[in-house]
């Protein structure tokens, strides 16, 4: 067996005998759960020690330079006239994908550790953690449309029962919410893969293929099918190729998200438990960056191109957004959700600057922010699981009371805000600098794009640096009187073994960013050259 | 490019990576080593910057005016882009080495005294090395990128650093404040660093602007808007972290801090980070940068000095003093008076850093009093203080000797940086019109404003009666300033302040050897500057004279009216009032504007599509059940009704049925027959 | 010589009188006598026509037929009379009405 198909369901493994041991035995389900997550950390982090870097591993478009590729017939059907309908299993891995499975295994790992407060349901909770688990690295994965869309709409399933069941007050409404917001942008996916299906033809069997590598060659393409780029093609009296891309893009940027696709994302933070949030800010929101590359950029890069502007203007308008809504906020977790919007516009203005800089700024700020976002929603939850209140001016002096956890906080805030010696510094410093250079480089977008970027990193500054003096500094004073302060203890063993390694890993990633540069840049070099060969 | 290294060289550049990186050790050991409230942590900074300050010296004699050093390695790729890190030791770069360290030496042993007994030492310490480190090498590196880092991290550090004593509510917000005013000029940097790629595809320094740079070559060439702009944005840069006009407002309220962390970094270091930017880069400025610069410093001068002439607080005094100072040295840029302003950059650093520690000594001795007495009364407050000269000797005579120094008194040394400014200043605005001769006059009225101030701190501090009622200061029989952790180091700075540090010749700048080791952009034409100085001496003295009359002979006491531009004075230009009541609050505003939009338009359209589909699936359920379902209900109840209509037939009376079959046939018979 | 006519004419008045007792009687027994009387009028057309064949005198023979199987029907209509006597305690066919539906 491969072992990118391995590190795929080797979690699903772990979840179906999750499901067979009898219920007796739950307090053994959250050890099972951390060790299928460890074990898939081990394999990442193989995949990612042993993942040969240099031009001709780029990957993108070249089917050849893909690593730990596997692939196998699945779906075979011979539909007579209309030719035979094949799927494939193909998964491998090139630059862009190595480094987000190491980030969600990270992840995930953290996430099994603060699953320790499940308190209900063990078995199904965890059953779901690991399908989710195994959904979210196939989504990374996966080559063929076919495979990409099945496992994305797969890892809906779980989420909707993690937030529904194991969630807050309004846990019902947000799950809801956040279900029909993704759906209503996957549906319409499935609609735009179908007519790529129809569009492409593998030249080596002649017969249509869901490939997304051969999606990216136009050669591939039937002369008068609707996504040709010859035939100039319309749908609705938009041509076809935009009306695909938009359409792509929209489901992605629920995901990602972007605004104004965005308020599902902070209703479903707010009611999700802290591990479920972890994970929708970790990995899940990656996904829509990740696809956005993939296959918006891949699939249509001209359209990408000419709509590089817009992409630029609502990655500014979430960055600036995000952060004057987080500005307002009372609730912490919903301070971190719109923190989140602000720091992933930055992923989406990397993205349309089309420079070198830029997208590889977008990677590192998706890494990060996966660090990063797992940290401080880590950090929320510590605080909600001893007092259950998340009010910013419930507190007030929490430095005296709780030292260790103000460190770890303040380590999380200053790494969000882009201190220099943390990720987040060098990715929002190279994202902002892809959007500058684009004026020079290709001239997609204006430099005053990019200067809006920059006020977005003042604001970051004023909402975090504001909460800490509300929360943490100052005389001692809490809400719940000294009920609370008995309740607040500081941080313990378990949870310092979940905080200290993500610390570590964003400080290592902004004093070395060649961890994650050296793996991405020969992919990155390949997809800029891709996009303008066009 | 490429030069070969020598092996001495390479072991210079070891010594001074050392140099930067040893206090990063005592940060580390304090922070995960040294137990707390241990005195191991002071002793450990003292050494490491003890050391760093033994290694700058040597250093320093290794490179000054020799050719300058420069390695670098690579630090990551980008794309094809090559990012390096290196350092490069030129004497900009060796001098502020020896500077910092320096100043830092004594700050740190005075901090050992200063912070004894303090819950958090450890902590402190670990801070104050973690900011010398970002200080050292922020003048090393060699790379915008890096130069950005650790321009941020001595923020950090002094965020950290001001909001040191971090359950105090006044500390908590300063910080804040500070960090985020130099957030705004950071921005500013990073966009102006930006624009500098995009124009030079490169962020090394030594290529932009080393000896035949890219800059220098292209800002001759072509003066073009976008190297305008940037040059803009380095110096927006340098505002908000020099704490110029209109970014300056954080600086006095950073006196939260533990006043050695205002001496060392609000004082001397930190705050001159952003003139040292200006020298670093200083090719990228063209003529009109150069000038926006030298009119932002001469205001920034002269409206600082004129508010420090009504403050009551010591600390906030010193602050606006270090601000108009600061503006001088950013005036001095502006005017291409490069070496005069690094110049009195290294002067100000020793008198100012002395003039704070030694208010943190008589804030100390004011602490103790309130104590002693029970008194609730401002221990800053320089009304409540008065005759310390008798019990605070050597405080103040070394105070004597930083203000003199301040006022630009020959035979100090900011006689000399400061006449340096002051005659390049007419010497640049000569044959340039009317407008430009304000900046030197702007400079020169500052100076005796700076004369006036300083005066008044003085008299009202060490000269007079006590302003406490009934209780003298001299009465008190215990022993000051025994510590002599704190009084040596003033004395060494107090020997800094005086020229022979800097030139043999008390009167002539030019001979200062800090002035000989840079280039200067205006030539020092020996014109009608040479009379300035001593005129202006002169003028000062007869400032001081005044001052002497006003607050010790308590003559003259008309000057102390309370008019209009009292009010403007003491309330610091109302450019806080303005900051805080619409800039902030609009800033509030907006993001509760955003909020809002968030809550009830966003979601509100979300949640009316999701209405809409509500109401469309109940008109569909009532379609469903009343139309729909309505036609098959009807059919069948027709159907049911015909079957019990036929059903009537039905009797169960077998002659009835007989009889309607005889009926029927008789009927087909009938009609068979006649129809 | 009587008429085939006669013969005719006294077999349909034979069954009218049948078919009157049968549709107005009120007893079972009274309504087999009338279908009685309707078999006959048949069996006498029967043997009315069977003047015609002389060969095989089928008229003739299904008279006969017909005679036995009325005796027959006879048998068990009263058998089912008797029955009905039981279970109602009368034989009045109107009474008998549990058919309906």
């Amino acid at each position: 067996m491969n072992i990118l198909s391995l590190l795929i369901f080797s979690p699903l493994l772990f979840g179906l005998l999750v499901l067979v041991l009898p219920d007796s035995l739950r307090n053994l389900f959250r050890y099972i759960t951390l060790f299928a997550t460890l074990l898939q950390l081990v394999l990442s982090v193989w995949l990612y020690i042993h993942f040969k870097t240099g031009p001709n591993f780029a990957g993108i478009s070249n089917e050849g330079q893909y690593q730990y590729v596997e692939k196998v017939h699945w779906i075979g059907l011979n539909l007579g006239g209309m030719g035979k309908m094949q799927i494939d299993y193909f998964v491998g891995v090139d630059g862009v994908s190595i480094l987000m499975l190491v980030m969600s295994s990270i992840v995930m790992v953290i996430a099994a550790l603060s699953s320790w407060e499940i308190n209900k349901n063990h078995k199904g909770y965890f059953a779901l953690f690991l399908l989710l688990d195994m959904a979210v690295t196939g989504v990374f994965c996966s080559l063929d449309f076919f495979l990409f869309y099945i496992f994305y709409e797969l890892m809906l399933l779980p989420l909707y029962f993690l937030i529904g069941i194991w969630g807050g007050v309004r846990r019902e409404y947000a799950a809801i919410k956040f279900f029909l917001f993704t759906l209503f942008g996957s549906v319409f996916m499935l609609l735009v893969m179908l007519g790529l299906y129809f569009s492409v033809k593998d030249p080596a069997t002649g017969y249509h293929t869901f490939n997304i590598i051969q999606m990216m060659n136009p050669a591939n393409y039937d002369k008068d099918s609707i996504f040709s780029i010859l035939s100039h093609q319309t749908l609705l009296g938009f041509p076809a190729r935009t009306v695909g891309f938009i359409v792509l893009f929209i489901a992605f940027a629920i995901k990602v998200p972007v605004v104004p696709l965005h308020t599902w994302l902070p209703d479903a933070h707010v009611e999700a438990p802290t591990p479920v949030s972890i994970i929708l800010a970790g990995v899940l929101l990656k996904i829509g960056g990740y696809g956005i590359i993939r296959i918006c950029l891949g699939i249509f890069p001209e359209v990408a191109t000419s709509g590089a502007f817009w992409l630029g203007l609502l990655g500014v308008i979430s960055i600036l957004y995000g952060a004057l809504n987080a500005l307002a906020q009372r609730d912490l977790k919903k301070l971190i959700a719109y923190s989140s919007v602000s720091h992933m516009g930055f992923v989406l203005l990397g993205i349309a600057s089309q420079t070198a800089e830029g997208v590889s700024g977008a990677v590192m700020q998706m890494v990060s922010h996966g660090f990063l976002s797992t940290m401080l929603f880590y950090l929320v939850g510590v605080i909600y699981n001893r007092v259950h209140n998340r009010d910013i001016y419930s507190f007030r002096g929490l430095g005296t009371l709780l030292p260790r956890y103000t460190v770890f906080v303040m380590i999380a805030f200053f790494a969000s805000l882009g201190l220099p010696g943390f990720s987040a510094f060098i990715a929002e410093a190279f994202s902002l600098l892809g959007a500058f250079n684009s004026h020079v480089f290709n001239g997609l977008l204006p430099t005053w794009m990019a200067v809006c970027g920059s006020v977005g990193i003042l604001l970051s500054a004023g909402y975090f640096l504001w909460t800490l003096q509300r929360m943490f500094f100052g005389e001692t004073h809490l809400k719940g009187g000294d009920i609370w302060k008995l309740a607040l203890t500081d941080l313990g063993k378990r949870e310092m073994i979940a905080l200290v390694p993500l610390a570590l890993l964003t400080l290592a990633l902004g004093v070395m960013p060649s961890l994650a540069f050296d793996k991405i840049n020969d992919s990155v070099l390949a997809l800029i050259q891709f996009m303008h060969t066009k | 490019m490429e030069t070969v290294l020598t092996h001495s060289d390479i072991s210079v550049i070891q010594l001074a990576v050392t140099a930067v990186v040893l206090p990063f050790v005592a940060f580390l050991l304090n922070l995960f080593i040294v137990p707390r409230q241990s005195k191991l942590s002071g002793v450990l900074s003292g050494l490491a910057i003890g050391a760093s300050l033994a290694l700058s010296v040597f250093v320093f004699f290794e490179v000054w005016n020799q050719p300058a050093l420069h390695v670098q390695q690579i630090w990551f790729t980008v794309g094809s882009t090559q990012i390096r890190l290196g350092i490069w030791l030129n004497n900009l770069s060796v001098l502020m080495l020896l500077l910092v360290s320096a100043i830092a030496l004594p700050v740190h042993v005075y901090s050992i005294a200063y912070m004894k007994g303090d819950n958090h030492y450890t902590r402190y310490f670990a801070y104050l090395s973690l900011f010398c480190f970002a200080m050292l090498a922020l003048v090393v590196v060699d790379n915008l990128l890096l130069l950005y880092a650790f321009w941020e991290m001595v923020g950090f550090a002094s965020y950290l650093l001001i909001g040191f004593w971090f359950t105090r509510e006044k500390a908590i917000q300063a910080n804040k404040k500070a960090f985020l005013m130099n957030r705004i000029g950071d921005v500013a940097l990073l966009t102006g660093i930006m624009l500098v790629y995009t124009h030079y595809d490169t962020f090394d320094i030594v290529t932009l602007f080393g000896d035949h740079s890219l800059a220098t070559a292209a800002a001759t060439a072509t003066a073009t808007k976008s190297v305008t702009i940037a040059g803009l944005c380095f110096l927006a840069g340098a505002v908000a972290k020099s704490a110029q006009f209109p970014l300056h407002t954080w600086l006095p309220d950073a006196m939260e801090g533990p006043t050695s962390v205002s001496a060392l970094i609000h004082a001397a270091t930190m705050v001159a980070a952003g003139i040292f930017l200006l020298g670093r880069v200083y090719p990228l400025f063209n003529t009109e940068v150069l000038t926006v610069i030298a009119i932002v410093g001469c205001f920034t001068a002269f409206m600082a000095a004129t508010i420090a002439l009504t403050q009551t607080d010591l600390k906030r005094i010193l602050a606006y003093s270090t601000i108009s100072q600061l503006g001088y040295m950013m005036m001095a840029m502006g005017i291409g008076a490069y070496s005069s302003a690094l110049f009195h950059l290294a002067t100000h650093a020793f008198f100012k850093c002395l003039l704070f520690l030694a208010a943190g000594v008589i804030i100390h001795e004011m602490q103790h009093l309130k104590r002693k007495h029970r008194l609730h009364i401002d221990a800053q407050n320089i009304n409540n203080m008065g005759g310390l000269r008798k019990i605070m000797p050597v405080t103040f005579i070394t105070c004597c000797v930083a203000a003199l120094a301040l006022i630009g008194f020959p035979l100090t040394a900011g006689c000399l940086s400061k006449d340096g400014i002051l005659i390049q200043g007419f010497a640049w605005a000569e044959g340039k019109g009317w407008a430009y001769s304000i900046i030197p006059i702007g400079a020169v009225l500052t100076s005796l404003l700076t004369a006036f101030y300083i005066g008044r701190l003085m008299f009202k501090v060490f000269f007079g009666e006590s302003g406490l009622e009934g209780i003298s200061a001299d009465s008190e029989p215990e022993a000051h300033e025994e510590n002599p952790l704190l009084y040596l180091p003033m004395i060494l700075l107090a020997l800094g302040s005086l020229f022979p540090l800097f030139s043999l010749n008390p009167l002539k700048f030019e001979s200062a050897w800090i002035v000989k080791g840079f280039a200067d952009m205006v030539n020092k034409t020996e014109s009608s500057g040479e009379l300035v100085p001593f005129l202006i001496s002169a003028l000062s003295v007869c400032v001081v004279l005044i001052a002497y009359g006003v607050y010790v002979r308590q003559k003259l006491q008309w000057l102390k009216f309370k008019g209009v531009l009292f009010n403007m004075s003491y309330n610091q230009w109302y450019i806080d009032t303005f900051y805080n009541g619409i800039i902030v609050r609009a800033v509030v505003g907006l993001s509760r504007a955003a909020s809002w939009f968030d809550t009830y338009v966003i979601d509100g359209i979300v949640k009316l599509i999701a209405g809409t589909g509500l109401v469309l699936s109940r008109i569909s359920a009532w379609i469903d059940r009343y139309i729909i379902d309505g036609i098959i209900h009807s059919i069948t109840y027709f159907v049911k009704q015909a079957g019990n209509f036929i059903r009537g037939f039905q009797t169960g009376r077998v002659q009835g049925y007989l009889f309607t079959m005889l009926i029927i046939v008789l009927a087909l018979y009938i009609l068979k027959t006649f129809i | 010589m009587s008429m085939l006519s006669d013969f005719m004419f006294i077999s349909a008045g034979l069954f009218c009188i049948g078919i009157y007792i049968v549709l107005s009687k009120r007893n079972a027994i009274q309504i087999l006598i009338g279908i009685e009387l309707m078999i006959n009028a048949a069996i006498l057309n029967l043997v009315a026509f069977g003047k015609y064949d002389d060969l095989a005198n089928s008229g003739q023979v299904f008279a006969l037929f017909a005679i036995v199987l009325a005796a027959a029907a006879v048998a068990v209509a009263l058998a089912i009379i008797l029955n009905v006597y039981r279970q109602y305690k009368t034989i009045d066919p109107a009474k008998v009405e549990r058919l309906k539906d």
